[in-house]
C-alpha cells in the first residue's frame, strides 16, 4: 500500500500504517489482502479508544498511544530454556492435545497432536487459511467493525489457531493452546483463533497466555457453537510482568448449546478480557465466570456482554476481583435481553476486595431488557477483608500475612470452585495459590 | 394539600380523558424573540434588573455552553433539540408587582385553582408555603411573615437577588458551576427564575417549603433555578411538584436545583414530576434535563432526595449528593414510570470525600407500553473517605413485553476500608399476584396499580404524607391503559 491513502487517518494509527506498507505477505490469498486493508482502514479511522468510550473507560492507554507496539518480523522460534520453564509453569498435568504456539506461530516440536482423533482438526491459522479458506474467511468476516483492536488484529495477524470438531464427537482429552513469547524483541503479537465445535459435541479448551519480555499481545478468538454443543473454555493469563494483553472473544450459541467460560488474571502490566457472548438459538446457556489479582502496578480490565437474542436462554457470571499495591481492576459487564427473547434467566455477581489504600476497583454490571417475562438481576459488592474473619484467625494463632492469604484465597476461589472438571479445577487453583503467595509482598 | 385528592378523583373518574393538566391560560406574554445569543442573555437580565456580576455571571456561562455539545450517552432517543428556536424569556404581563393576592391576575389564580395550588383560602388548611412559578416569574408567596420570624428566608430568586445578594452570590453555582454541563450552562445563561430558601443556624423550619411549576407560553422553554442553604444544624423540608398544559410541540425544560447543607443540617428535598408526558404515540412532551445536586458542606449534615417522575417525553435527571463533610449522609428514593412512549434516563450521583461519609439508594423503575426506563448511577469512593458506606437497591417492574428496563451502575472505589453494594433485579408482574387480586374481584387495572403500589411503598413512604397520597394516585392515572 502506498503512503498515500484515500481514508481518514488518526494521528495514533499512523505508525500501523506505515508498518502495514512495509509488509508485504506475500502469501495472503487476494480475498485476505483485501479484508486486512479493509480492516486497517477502519482502524485508521476509529484510532484508539478514549476513556469517554464507555468501554475504555476504566484502562488507560496513553503508554500505548505515546509509544506504538509495531507488529515484528521474528524468525522462527528456537525452543529455548526460557520457553521450557514457561511451559512448566502453565502447562496442564494431566494429559492434553497441546498445541504451542511461540510468537504467535506454530511450534510443533513442543506440541502434542498425534492422539488427536480424525474427526477433530486443530492445527494453526496459516494451515486453515490455505486448506480451507471459507471456514476462515465466515469466521473473520463476523467480527463487529467498531471494534479498534480487533480491526487492527484483522489487519496484522500472523497466527493463532484453528480447532473444528466434528458433529456428535466428545473429546475426552482438554485441548491446550500454549501461547508462549520468547522474548527477542519489544513489539506486538498479533493471534488470530477458531474454535468450531460441531452439533453434539463437547469439548474443553485451555487457553495460556505466559511470556517475558517487553510484547503486546492482541488475541482475537471467535468460538462457535453448534446446536446442543458444550464447550468449556479456560483462559490463564499468566503474561510477563511488562506485558500488555489485550483479548477479545466473539461466542455465538446455537441452540440449547452450553459455554462454560472461566478466565484467571494472575500477569501481565495492563489486561483486558473482553468476551461478546451472542445467543442465538433458544435455550442457550452461558456461564462466565473469573478473577482477576493484581499487585503492583498492574491494570485489568474485565468485559462481558452477554447478548440474549433467543428466548429461553440462561446466563450466570461470577467474578470476583483483588486489588492491593497501586493496582487498578475493573469489571464491566453487560446483560442485553431483546425483544422477544422471552423466558430469559440471567444472573449476574461482581464481588471485589481492595487491599491496599493505593489500590482500585470499579465495577459497572449492567442490565439492558426488553422482553418483559425474564428474571435478571445482578448483584455487586466493593471492600475490605471481613475484619471478623481475620480476628477469627487470629485468636487461633494464624499469622496477619497468613490469614490474609488465605480469606482472600478462599473468596477467589468460589469463582474457581464453579469449573466442572476436577483436575482443570485444580490446576487453576494451584496456579490460584501460587500467584496469592506473591500477592501482598 | 395542594394537587389534591378531590382534583385527582375527577381525574381518574374522567377515565379516557388522558392528561388532566391540559389546558393552556390564556395570558399576555412579554416574551424574548426566540434564539439565544448574548444579546438575549442581556435581555433577560436587564428584563429582572439584575446587578453586574450576575450579567457577568451568566455571560460566562453562555460563552461555556457555546463550546459544549449536548451529551448523548444516555439511553435516551430524541429529535435534535433547536436551540435556536426556542424562546428563552416570557413573564407573565403584569402592571405592577401584586401586593396581595387580590392583584394577582384572576385568570392566573384559575389556573392555579384547576391545578389545585390552595393559593389562598386552602393555605391554612394545607400549611405549606407555596411559591408558585408561573412560566417565569414568581407570582406569589405565602407563608413568608410567619418563616421570616424565625429568620428564613424563603423567595424567588429574583427576589432574593434583590433582597440579598450577598447570600446569592455566596452559594450560587457553588454546587452546580457554569460549565457543569451542557443543560446545566444553559440554564446558567438564562434561567428565568426559581426559588430561593435559606434556613439559618439551629432552626428547624415549621412547614413543607414547596413550589410548583408549570410550563404556559407556547414555545417557552423553562429555566428554574433553585437555591437552597440550610446552615448549621437547621432542618429543612422542601417540596416540588410540577404539572404543565398539554401541548403538541415539544417542549425544553432544564432546571438547576443546588442544596448546601452546612454541619448538622439537614435537607429533604421531595419531587413529583409530573409534565406532560406527550400523546399515545409519543407526540409532544416535555424534554427535561435537569441537574440537581447537593452538597453535604458541613460533618454530620444530610441530604435526602426523594422522587416520584410519572411525566415527560423525555427525563435526564440525576440527583446527587456530594458528601464532603465527615460522617455526612446521602440518599436517593426514586420512582419513575415510563408509559407509552416515554423514556427516562434518571438516577444518582454520591461522591464520598469525607470520613465515614454514608450513602443508601433505592430506586424502583417501571415501565409499561413502548417505555423506557434507564437506572444510572454512580457511587464514587475516594481515597479520604475512610469506613465510606453505600447500599443500592435498584428494581424494574415490566408491563408488557414492548417496553425496556436498564441499569447501569458504575461503583467506583478508591478506599480499601469502603464498603459498597448494590444489587438489581429485573422482573415483570406476577401472574400469580394479579390472579389473586381480581379473584378478589379487583379490575385488571386496579390490580396492577395495587402491585405497583406496593413496588413503590419503600420509596412512597420516605414522601411527606401528603405528597404520598398523591404520588400513589399519579401512579395509578400513568399507567392507566398499560394493561388488557
Amino acid at each position: 500500500m502506498s503512503a498515500v491513502v484515500d481514508f481518514p487517518v488518526k494521528p495514533e494509527a499512523r505508525p500501523y500504517l506505515e508498518a502495514f506498507g512495509r509488509d508485504r505477505r506475500r502469501g495472503d490469498p487476494a480475498w485476505l489482502r483485501g479484508y486486512r486493508r479493509r480492516s486497517l482502514a477502519r482502524f485508521a479511522e476509529l484510532g484508539f479508544p478514549s476513556r469517554r468510550s464507555e468501554a475504555w473507560r476504566y484502562i488507560d492507554l496513553r503508554q500505548l498511544e505515546q509509544r506504538p507496539m509495531l507488529p515484528t518480523a521474528r524468525p522462527t522460534p528456537v525452543v529455548t530454556s526460557a520457553l521450557a520453564t514457561q511451559l512448566a509453569e502453565i502447562g496442564l498435568a494431566e494429559p492434553s492435545y497441546r498445541l504451542v504456539l511461540v510468537d504467535g506461530k506454530f511450534a510443533p516440536e513442543l506440541s502434542s497432536l498425534d492422539q488427536l482423533p480424525s474427526t477433530v482438526r486443530l492445527g494453526s491459522i496459516a494451515a486453515a487459511i490455505a486448506e480451507r479458506p471459507d471456514l476462515v474467511r465466515s469466521a473473520l468476516e463476523a467480527q463487529s467493525p467498531d471494534r479498534p483492536f480487533a480491526s487492527l488484529n484483522a489487519a496484522f495477524f500472523a497466527g493463532g489457531f484453528v480447532l473444528d470438531i466434528a458433529p456428535g464427537i466428545a473429546l475426552e482429552r482438554p485441548v491446550e493452546i500454549l501461547h508462549l513469547a520468547a522474548g527477542d524483541a519489544a513489539g506486538a503479537l498479533y493471534t488470530r483463533s477458531l474454535v468450531v465445535a460441531g452439533q453434539d459435541s463437547r469439548a474443553t479448551v485451555v487457553e495460556s497466555f505466559a511470556g517475558s519480555g517487553d510484547y503486546w499481545r492482541n488475541d482475537v478468538i471467535e468460538l462457535r457453537l453448534g446446536a446442543g454443543s458444550e464447550l468449556t473454555r479456560v483462559t490463564f493469563v499468566a503474561e510477563g510482568v511488562d506485558a500488555l494483553h489485550f483479548g477479545e472473544t466473539l461466542a455465538r450459541l446455537d441452540e440449547a448449546s452450553r459455554l462454560s467460560g472461566f478466565v484467571l488474571l494472575a500477569g501481565g502490566r495492563t489486561v483486558r478480557h473482553d468476551v461478546t457472548v451472542r445467543s442465538e438459538g433458544a435455550g442457550s446457556r452461558c456461564d462466565l465466570n473469573g478473577v482477576f489479582l493484581l499487585s503492583g502496578r498492574q491494570e485489568a480490565n474485565i468485559l462481558t456482554t452477554v447478548d440474549h437474542r433467543a428466548p429461553g436462554g440462561e446466563t450466570r457470571e461470577v467474578f470476583k476481583g483483588v486489588a492491593t499495591g497501586h493496582a487498578h481492576g475493573a469489571f464491566q459487564g453487560r446483560i442485553t435481553v431483546r425483544p422477544g427473547a422471552q423466558k430469559v434467566d440471567a444472573h449476574q455477581l461482581s464481588r471485589n476486595l481492595v487491599l491496599s489504600p493505593r489500590a482500585a476497583i470499579d465495577t459497572k454490571p449492567e442490565l439492558e431488557i426488553y422482553a418483559d417475562d425474564v428474571k435478571c438481576s445482578h448483584g455487586a459488592a466493593i471492600g475490605d477483608l471481613d475484619e471478623a474473619a481475620l480476628f477469627y484467625l487470629r485468636a487461633r494463632g494464624i499469622s496477619n500475612n497468613e490469614a490474609r492469604r488465605m480469606l482472600i484465597e478462599a473468596f477467589a476461589q468460589e469463582a474457581v470452585d464453579l469449573i466442572e472438571q476436577a483436575p482443570l479445577r485444580e490446576h487453576l487453583r494451584s496456579r490460584l495459590t501460587r500467584r496469592l503467595a506473591t500477592l501482598e509482598e | 394539600m395542594t394537587a389534591s385528592t378531590e382534583t385527582l378523583d375527577r381525574v381518574r373518574s374522567l377515565s379516557q380523558e388522558g392528561y388532566k393538566y391540559g389546558f393552556v391560560t390564556d395570558i399576555e406574554a412579554e416574551t424574548a424573540p426566540p434564539g439565544l445569543n448574548e444579546e438575549i442573555v442581556r435581555f433577560i437580565s436587564a428584563k429582572k434588573e439584575e446587578p453586574e456580576w450576575l450579567l457577568e455571571w451568566r455571560l460566562a456561562a453562555f460563552r461555556a455552553w457555546r463550546e459544549m455539545t449536548q451529551p448523548d450517552w444516555a439511553k435516551l432517543n430524541l429529535a435534535p433539540i433547536d436551540y435556536q428556536a426556542a424562546t428563552y424569556y416570557s413573564a407573565p404581563k403584569q402592571n405592577a408587582g401584586p401586593k396581595s393576592l387580590d392583584e394577582v391576575d384572576p385568570e392566573l389564580l384559575r389556573t392555579y385553582e384547576k391545578l389545585g395550588i390552595p393559593l389562598r383560602e386552602r393555605e391554612a388548611l394545607a400549611g405549606v408555603a407555596v411559591d408558585a412559578v408561573f412560566d417565569s416569574i414568581s407570582v406569589a408567596t405565602t407563608f413568608k411573615e410567619e418563616l421570616s420570624k424565625l429568620g428564613i428566608i424563603f423567595c424567588s430568586m429574583g427576589e432574593a437577588v434583590r433582597e440579598h445578594p450577598d447570600l446569592v452570590r455566596k452559594y450560587l453555582g457553588t454546587v452546580v458551576p457554569q460549565n457543569d454541563n451542557f443543560f446545566a450552562a444553559l440554564n446558567s445563561a438564562v434561567f428565568s427564575d426559581g426559588s430561593f430558601a435559606y434556613i439559618p443556624t439551629g432552626v428547624r423550619c415549621p412547614m413543607e417549603l414547596s413550589t410548583y411549576f408549570r410550563i404556559n407560553a407556547a414555545k417557552t422553554g423553562q429555566f428554574e433555578r433553585t437555591l437552597l442553604i440550610a446552615d448549621k444544624g437547621s432542618y429543612v423540608s422542601y417540596l416540588e411538584g410540577c404539572t404543565a398544559p398539554q401541548r403538541d410541540e415539544n417542549q425544553l425544560h432544564a432546571a438547576v436545583v443546588e442544596l448546601i447543607a452546612h454541619e448538622d443540617a439537614q435537607i429533604k428535598y421531595s419531587t413529583v414530576q409530573n409534565w406532560y408526558p406527550g400523546d399515545a404515540e409519543g407526540r409532544g412532551g416535555i424534554y427535561n434535563f435537569v441537574t440537581k445536586r447537593g452538597a453535604c458542606r458541613g460533618a454530620r449534615s444530610k441530604i435526602s432526595w426523594t422522587q416520584v417522575e410519572t411525566g415527560s417525553a423525555i427525563t435526564w435527571k440525576y440527583p446527587s449528593c456530594v458528601l464532603e463533610g465527615d460522617h455526612s449522609v446521602g440518599e436517593f428514593y426514586s420512582v419513575a414510570i415510563t408509559n407509552n412512549r416515554q423514556q427516562a434516563d434518571t438516577g444518582t450521583k454520591m461522591i464520598h470525600i469525607g470520613k465515614g461519609t454514608r450513602s443508601t439508594i433505592l430506586s424502583k423503575g417501571i415501565s409499561a407500553g413502548r417505555g423506557q426506563n434507564t437506572y444510572r448511577g454512580l457511587v464514587r469512593v475516594q481515597p479520604r473517605a475512610q469506613n465510606a458506606r453505600n447500599h443500592t437497591q435498584c428494581d424494574s417492574l415490566l408491563i408488557g413485553d414492548r417496553c425496556g428496563a436498564h441499569t447501569v451502575p458504575y461503583i467506583e472505589v478508591r478506599n480499601p476500608s469502603a464498603r459498597v453494594e448494590h444489587e438489581a433485579t429485573t422482573s415483570k408482574i406476577s401472574e400469580d399476584q394479579l390472579f389473586y387480586c381480581q379473584q378478589r374481584g379487583l379490575n385488571a387495572e386496579d390490580a396492577v396499580s395495587l402491585i405497583v403500589n406496593g413496588f413503590c411503598k419503600e420509596v412512597l413512604k420516605e414522601l411527606p404524607m401528603e405528597f404520598a397520597v398523591e404520588a400513589q394516585k399519579l401512579l395509578a392515572v400513568s399507567l392507566e391503559g398499560s394493561v388488557g
